[in-house]
């Protein structure tokens, strides 16, 4: 981020602390992919996911006085998405079916790669327990390291090192041949 | 050939869009909050009839504290008045006597003579 969108960012959040209810929908636009994204990959509905994103949205309304930068918004909005994500599907049936044709998590911008292939890879992060899937999404869609992923879920570093060894062998096993093994992922051994 | 998972996952888990008007939502919400919050509760609509009844209750009840105390010292009034009359008739009987008992001859044998 440049000197002047740092700049920016900084006012937008100020301006929003001061009831600028046009400073705070610009907040809103800047974080809301995150935050959508992180719901609905965890609870794998269009609805829930956008009512889950609203009410973290309204938390941070209320907690506009507390926020000191926008790095401290985006690392709150996580912890407050990730963790009432897996409070709302320990509420749900525990078994409940994954179908494997109904994706709604298609990224906005279609990357590079194999459709097919991300299309079922999100449908097996789908049917992962909820803290296995939410180390997942943090390590692979918000980019976090183990430290920061274990800060956000309120886990010891050395549990989510082993969710993260675990889910991507489950991975590996559940794709079949082809996907190379043993490989840690970036910012250090996950064991 | 090899797939590297950890990039595929990265692609697979690029973000997703909100659905259209998410943030015009979010702002019709804060409204509503903002508004209900402005409308005064019910609370403060009733507290004023609540108080002007307890001032009327209290005035009522001072009026009535009033008018019984009046009653009372009417009645002691009375019971004092009553045991003035008593004693002044008492008084009254002991002087009658005592003028009767002047006025009678010594010796009623010689009343006649």
């Amino acid at each position: 981020m440049t000197d002047g969108a740092a700049c920016a960012v900084t006012d937008l959040l100020s301006e929003a602390r001061s009831g600028d209810r046009a400073a705070f929908a610009g907040l809103v636009r800047r974080h809301q992919r995150a935050v959508y994204s992180l719901a609905l990959r965890m609870l794998w509905d269009q609805h829930k996911a956008e009512d889950l994103a609203q009410d973290v949205f309204m938390q941070l309304y209320r907690k506009l006085a507390h926020m000191q930068s926008d790095a401290h918004v985006a690392s709150w909005l996580r912890k407050v998405t990730t963790h009432l994500a897996i409070d709302r599907l320990r509420q749900e049936p525990r078994y409940e079916l994954v179908p494997l044709e109904a994706d709604p998590g298609v990224p906005a911008e279609p990357a590079g790669g194999d459709p097919l292939l991300q299309r079922r890879l999100r449908a097996l992060l789908a049917q992962l327990p909820p803290p296995a899937r939410a180390v997942l999404l943090l390590r692979y869609q918000e980019d976090l390291d183990p430290v920061e992923i274990a800060s956000t879920l309120d886990m010891p570093v050395n549990t989510v090192k082993s969710h993260l060894k675990r889910s991507l062998s489950s991975l590996r096993e559940q794709l079949g041949e082809g996907f190379e093994s043993a490989a840690a992922p970036e910012g250090g051994p996950i064991t | 050939m090899t797939i590297d998972l950890e990039k595929q996952l990265r692609d697979a888990l690029r973000p997703a869009a909100p659905p259209e008007g998410f943030a015009e939502r979010i702002a019709a919400r804060i409204e509503a909050v903002r508004l209900r919050r402005r409308r005064p509760s019910p609370l403060f609509l009733w507290a004023p009839a609540a108080l002007a009844a307890s001032l009327v209750l209290g005035l009522a009840a001072l009026h009535q504290w009033e008018l019984r105390r009046e009653q009372q010292q009417g009645l002691q009034a009375r019971r004092e008045l009553i045991e003035a009359l008593r004693v002044t008739g008492e008084k009254l009987d002991l002087a009658y006597r005592g003028v009767s008992d002047a006025s009678r001859p010594a010796n009623p044998d010689d009343a006649g003579t």
